[in-house]
């Protein structure tokens, strides 16, 4: 094998072992952050569930009236019910708001980069992008359904946008603020320029930049319901939420819930790689 | 040999040139060293990134080993003020980073360095991992796994208690006994540059010129630090930075 990639495989192995190490205490003290703050969820949502529905009239002719707001174990009762339709549009929602993920992350973090240290393309360069960023995406959706048509293109095309923004104004403040000393440090060992991207530039901004994308998954699941509301068409949780919402709504929550499932999952799985890829990040400090 | 002849460095937009260095001179022989003095903000660091190759000069001729000076050498290395150490990588890729960075793998003598600066058992760790001390430790064993035949020192040991300090002056002193490359250190503390440096320049205010070039032919002495010699030295220091 070239020594190379073995070193590479040696690096990542070594973090998944430390990402392991790192388990037996830390997830067990966030899986019980993560219960005690689920039962609270619970507890407020059933609270509010109560007060909500005691404005509704009384049952007319034995027929109850649709509740306004649907109780969290209602909800969860019929996420169980219709686990098979949710789990199809559970994949269709999550490939989308992966790929989306994944197509901003690497053509913005390039780019946010090189804005950060190419002092003539920044020059050039950002006053478009900070022209174009407070557009709000949301209002190029119809303009993307007449270039894209109403498929998957356009919720990934519209969600990859969104991230995009945000992931290149973050890297292109974290590649500005990295300490020069790095720089000298590598260019005066005889650093190429890519070397000094490979070495330096890349690795000391990777923490902000998955900071940023984890950040972004809320304004990413935002935007992929937008747009999977405003074509609901095929498979997708948006549409399945937009569709039950009005005369079946306890099935819409626990499309709600598939949601915040997907988000948090999303969620985590950035956070494993940070501590693998950034695994510098996380070792015990010692005080100076 | 070094080889420093009327360099001007100056910094800053075409129309907005501000002049840092004004026709500095001065020669390191082959194994020899230099500590280069002044007030802060003179110069010093411009003249040390200079002779790196990090920095054009604007006249005047800058030579190693009789070759003018266009770009980072391999045979030169650079130690900085905080050891200029990767937080990403270990010890052991810091370490070997220039070996790495021209394509070579590192070789035994990069883990014998290691081993010769007590460092061995800390090759998987990072430098938050490390005291102050381990981490310049680290930052010579980068600048000696090429076996330069010059080492540049921008205030190396700025920051550490007196007694890491100290230690580690020692440890430069070894070392350039042991290997024979050719020491410029750049230093604020006058202590350190009579310890280190055979010649001792003295620099002005912005721009840097040569005030006085103080010899100090008792350095590297053993138990230099209590002699009357080093004594007379700093005072030499002390009143031509004065003056």
């Amino acid at each position: 094998m070239n020594r190379r990639v073995r070193s590479a495989t040696d690096r990542w192995i070594r973090g998944l072992r430390a990402a392991r190490r790192m388990e037996p205490r830390s997830i067990g003290r966030q899986i019980v952050t993560y219960a005690i703050s689920l039962a609270v969820l619970l507890l407020a949502w059933e609270i509010a569930s109560l007060v909500v529905n005691r404005s509704l009239p009384p049952p007319t002719g034995g027929i109850q009236h649709a509740k306004i707001l649907p109780g969290p174990f209602e909800a969860l009762s019929q996420l169980v019910k219709n686990a098979a339709e949710l789990q199809r549009h559970f994949l269709s929602s999550a490939w989308r708001l992966l790929l989306a993920m994944l197509i901003a992350l690497f053509t913005a973090v390039p780019i946010g980069l090189a804005l950060g240290r190419e002092r003539g393309l920044d020059r050039y360069l950002s006053p478009i992008v900070y022209i174009t960023y407070p557009i709000p995406q949301v209002a190029l959706i119809l303009f993307f359904f007449v270039v894209f048509g109403t498929g998957s293109a356009t919720k990934v095309a519209m969600v990859a946008l969104v991230l995009f923004f945000q992931i290149l104004v973050s890297a292109r403040g974290a590649a500005k603020n990295i300490d020069e000393e790095h720089i000298t440090s590598v260019l005066s060992a005889g650093a190429s320029r890519w070397q000094v991207y490979r070495h330096v530039i890349l690795p000391a901004t990777l923490p902000d930049v998955l900071t940023s994308l984890r950040v972004s998954i809320g304004l990413g699941m935002a935007f992929l319901y937008i747009a999977e509301t405003s074509a609901a068409f095929g498979k997708g949780l948006g549409g399945f939420i937009k569709d039950r919402m009005l005369f079946q709504r306890e099935q819409a929550f626990a499309g709600i819930i598939a949601m915040a499932i997907l988000g948090l999952g999303l969620y985590v799985a950035v956070d494993i790689v940070e501590r693998i890829v950034c695994r510098w990040k996380h070792v015990r400090r010692r005080p100076s | 040999m070094i080889d420093v002849d009327g360099v001007t460095i100056e910094y800053g937009a075409r129309d907005r040139r501000v002049r840092a260095v004004d026709g500095v001179t001065f020669r390191v022989g082959d194994g020899d060293s230099l500590a280069l003095i002044g007030p802060s903000g003179c110069g010093k660091t411009t003249i040390l990134f200079a002779l790196a190759g990090l920095l054009p000069v604007a006249g005047g001729r800058l030579a190693i080993g009789g070759a003018e000076v266009r770009g980072p050498q391999r045979s030169v290395a650079l130690i900085l003020q905080n050891a200029g150490l990767l937080p990403w990588k270990t010890v052991w890729q810091n370490a070997n980073l220039s070996l790495l960075l021209h394509g070579d793998y590192p070789k035994r003598t990069a883990r014998d360095v290691l081993d010769e600066l007590g460092l061995g058992t800390a090759a998987r760790r990072y430098p938050a991992e490390l005291s102050e001390g381990m981490k310049r430790r680290v930052g010579i064993a980068r600048a000696l796994s090429t076996s330069p035949a010059v080492m540049l020192m921008d205030e190396p040991l700025a920051s550490l208690d007196t007694l890491t300090r100290e230690k580690i002056q020692d440890l430069f002193l070894h070392l350039w006994r042991e290997h024979r490359f050719s020491l410029v250190l750049v230093t604020h503390d006058i202590e350190e540059a009579a310890f280190l440096g055979r010649n001792v320049l003295v620099l002005t205010e912005r721009p840097a010129q040569v005030k006085e070039i103080v010899p100090n032919p008792g350095m590297g002495e053993r138990g230099y630090r209590e002699t009357a010699a080093f004594r007379t030295v700093l005072g030499r220091l002390r009143e031509a930075l004065e003056r």
